[in-house]
């Protein structure tokens, strides 16, 4: 099949340091960490008592305060995310081309707010006391479908849950359904907000969080060898993604090309990689091959790098299998180590950052990293950006129940 | 010339018992797999009924036997959803008899299977854990017992399928959409033989109680049998069903390569947004009828080339009258003279995995030139009297296209058209 290319035109962030892609982009390459003690519930008692949370969020520029209330916050997030790559992207929807412009955000988690909440209520005041609006307010694809009402998107619309994949597999999705000619733009990306008492308190359980609530902000370490699990955190990224000649026709700014997507499975256990790394570099060589390069000529990898002991050291090595001897020159860092862990939202959060290296020439950096663990042998960009020339970016992102997905960005 | 897209697997776990047979047969003889509640005490609760996976003990024939499947230790470690996705593999894999060994297969081997909900049982027991005795007492498998994805997870890992692995979750349409992604792996060839369908499993007081303040669910409590009536004058909402529809799909080159059988062939998928509302359809059917539109353009067909429709219709007033309209503003004139049935009279709606079940339906009518009956339709909408709508009995009728329709909240459509060998 004749496949068109695909490159990104507008960008949204909401992240735990900035409500915007220019604040959150700035305090990335300044080295500034978005975590901080979780104020807003009661977490005395709780193992792991910080988060990365997002911090003074205003809904009212991009919907009515009124209609945001009867939705989670996860769906405001992707939704405020939404309207700023819109916007950013000038695209238009009118009647001749409502049907070629679609929606693919997904969550990884969905509205457990609202679940919880409504659970209590129901515990309590029986079934009277659920909300009608807790289905459409807090169900995983309602941010696609907000977005496609709001702005009469007619397009394919989906939304997939491939837990800390999530973002990646939306955007590589849309990429896909514009490449293959069922659209010609494609609003794609991931939003969450489980920091709650059940993300929390399950995530805990599971021995996946980090406790080091005595320094919130040095918590989330990545390939340092005092890591000891991830950060939960909250927000959104949302890309406009459209077809080449569609962007050159209407004279959009074009940010980069998504040039490769790949995908694949550890087949292996529920939370776990395989040591080695293999699922991580198949996807990796999946979205190589699909671009159509030598492993070579990548400059920077946005790693997924949580900052847990297993899942680092494995995709290191997924890195120096992939790449061989150009693993040496290739700046590897996780942008984590400042926002924590966006879970569903990750991905499509850390492809902007990844975009965004390529259009400065720079490479974020991974803080908190002060003693690499033995077998990380890689140049992670520890502590402070690196101004390099970046012409091609790979993003990484893998997720419980093994599921992978590798995004090649490269500069038009 | 590419070669055709065919299923050569098919596994179902729904409330009209465990296998692709026995739920056939039972579907055709006009059984309904709809039931009180017992699996919890449905007390205060306004919802009585539901579409329940059968246990061996109600169900001596095809009842769920979970040990069968997987064992009490790991049991423990997953949702019902994952389960019945797990069930429904091992059925679809050995019918295609796809066990691959090597590492080339394997990872080209893809795993989607859509749920619209996830593990929420998990999830409101977990809460209920927390506020009554502390985090500390939840379980470590919590989170990935609930995560909507692990059903797809849960399968790859036991059957050590590396390629792609997805999991749309678009409420009601993720059944049919992700056979559409799994459609779209093969042809883009990220993958040579994809695991796809839908599963779902959240019969839950707090789902039942949520649907109910939506007004989406029947308030049927007397007589289980009759909650779900598609069609009918005296409707009065959906009954939650539960289950798991997967299928194994390849070209038929592929499958005829490794000596498989083909059953049927996937010959066209769309999917398109209404943009309109989050929970109701435009009236004029608009949205629905562009992705049936888009499926049949794939399939390369006219409207009046399909045979029979398996409909979306839940039972619901304003849902199963949104979707004649979208049938109408797609096919025209046409509409009249074709066959039309609403499985889910007979099972319930299974949400996320009502487009993988509905999927084998519509594959077995073009097996054996059989289309199910509707039941419950006593009076028929009086602006659906020109429509053939199945009722009463199965109809025998040659068919060698079939359309099946997905829609779900959010204004999300998605239609698959299944097609004789």
């Amino acid at each position: 099949m004749p496949r068109r290319r695909v490159v990104v035109t507008g960008l949204g962030l909401v992240t735990p340091v900035g409500n915007s892609v220019k604040e959150s982009w700035d305090n990335i390459v300044a080295g500034k960490s978005g975590i901080a003690p979780i104020e807003h519930f009661d977490v005395s008692g709780f193992n792991t008592r910080f988060g990365g949370s997002v911090k003074d969020f205003d809904v009212s520029p991009y919907m009515n305060p009124k209609d945001a209330r009867k939705m989670d916050l996860f769906i405001q997030y992707g939704i405020a995310a939404g309207a700023q790559a819109i916007e950013d992207a000038g695209i238009e929807c009118n009647e001749a081309n409502a049907h070629r412009i679609g929606v693919a955000i997904g969550s990884g988690i969905g509205g457990l707010p609202m679940i919880e909440h409504n659970h209590n209520a129901l515990n309590k005041g029986g079934a009277r006391r659920i909300s009608p609006f807790f289905v459409p307010g807090s169900i995983i694809n309602m941010i696609s479908g907000n977005l496609a009402i709001q702005h009469g998107f007619q397009g394919p619309n989906i939304a997939i849950t491939t837990a800390c994949t999530t973002g990646t597999h939306n955007i590589g999705y849309g990429a896909r359904t514009i490449a293959y000619g069922d659209a010609d733009v494609m609003i794609c990306g991931g939003a969450e907000m489980a920091t709650t008492p059940l993300g929390l308190g399950g995530f805990s359980a599971a021995r996946a969080l980090s406790t080091r609530n005595d320094d919130p902000q040095a918590a989330s370490r990545p390939w340092d060898r005092d890591r000891d699990g991830f950060v939960l955190s909250d927000g959104a990224g949302v890309l406009v993604l459209e077809d080449y000649e569609h962007a050159k026709a209407r004279g959009a700014t074009i940010y980069a090309e998504v040039a490769g997507f790949g995908m694949s499975d550890d087949a292996y256990h529920m939370t776990a990689p395989p040591e080695d790394g293999r699922g991580a570099a198949a996807a990796m060589r999946n979205a190589i091959l699909d671009a159509g390069i030598d492993a070579s000529r990548i400059d920077y990898i946005n790693a997924h790098g949580t900052s847990t002991p297993a899942g680092d050291l494995a995709e290191s090595r997924a890195v120096e299998q992939v790449m061989g001897e150009a693993a040496k020159s290739v700046a590897v860092s996780s942008t984590k180590s400042m926002i924590g862990h966006l879970l569903g939202a990750a991905g499509a959060v850390e492809a902007v950052f990844s975009i965004l290296a390529i259009r400065d020439q720079v490479a974020p950096p991974t803080i908190n990293l002060d003693n690499p663990q033995e077998g990380c042998v890689l140049n992670y960009v520890p502590q402070s950006a690196q101004e390099k020339r970046i012409e091609v970016a790979l993003s990484n992102s893998f997720g419980f129940g093994g599921t992978n997905g590798s995004l090649v960005f490269t500069r038009v | 010339m590419q070669s055709p897209l065919v299923i050569t697997g098919m596994g179902m776990i729904s409330p009209l018992g465990c296998g692709v047979k026995a739920g056939w047969e039972r579907l055709l003889a006009g059984r309904s797999g709809l039931s009180s509640i017992t699996r919890f005490d449905t007390g205060d609760l306004p919802i009585k009924v539901a579409g329940s996976v059968p246990d061996l003990a109600d169900d001596p024939e095809a009842g769920l036997d979970p040990d069968r499947v997987v064992d009490a230790k790991e049991r423990r470690k997953m949702e019902l959803f994952s389960l019945y996705a797990m069930a429904a593999a091992e059925e679809a894999l050995a019918q295609a008899d796809w066990f691959p060994t090597s590492d080339a297969d394997r990872l080209a081997t893809a795993t989607i299977v859509g749920s619209g909900i996830g593990g929420f049982p998990t999830i409101t027991q977990a809460q209920t854990t927390l506020t009554t005795r502390g985090h500390r007492r939840l379980s470590p498998f919590t989170v990935p017992a609930f995560l909507a994805n692990l059903a797809a997870g849960n399968v790859s890992i036991r059957h050590g399928f590396r390629g792609p692995l997805g999991c749309p979750v678009t409420a009601c349409a993720a059944g049919i959409q992700a056979i559409g992604d799994g459609m779209r792996l093969i042809r883009s060839g990220e993958a040579e033989v994809a695991l796809v369908g839908g599963a779902e499993a959240c019969i839950d007081p707090l789902s039942l109680a949520s649907f109910h303040a939506m007004k989406a669910l029947s308030t049927e409590q007397d007589d289980p049998t009759r909650a779900s009536r598609p069609f009918d004058q005296a409707r009065n909402g959906f009954v939650m069903g539960e289950g798991a529809g997967l299928l194994v799909i390849e070209t038929l080159a592929h499958a005829e390569a490794r000596g498989a059988t083909p059953l049927a062939v996937l010959s066209g998928y769309g999917t398109s947004a209404d943009a309109h509302h989050i929970t109701a359809g435009p009236e004029d059917g608009s949205g629905a009828a562009a992705a049936i539109r888009a499926a049949l353009k794939m399939a390369g067909l006219s409207p009046g080339a399909i045979d029979h429709i398996n409909a979306h219709a839940t039972s619901t007033p304003v849902g199963d009258r949104a979707e004649i309209a979208a049938l109408r503003n797609a096919f025209g004139e046409a509409l009249a003279g074709i066959p039309i049935s609403a499985t889910k009279s007979a099972t319930g709606h299974l949400l996320g995995a009502a487009g993988g079940v509905e999927s084998l339906f519509s594959a077995l009518s073009v097996m054996h030139d059989r289309l199910p009956p509707t039941l419950n339709l006593e009076n028929v909408d009086d602006d659906l009297q020109d429509l053939d709508i199945v009722s009463g009995s199965a109809r025998e009728h040659a068919t060698r296209h079939v359309l099946c329709n997905g829609f779900g909240f959010g204004g999300v459509n998605a239609a698959l058209i299944v097609s004789k060998l």
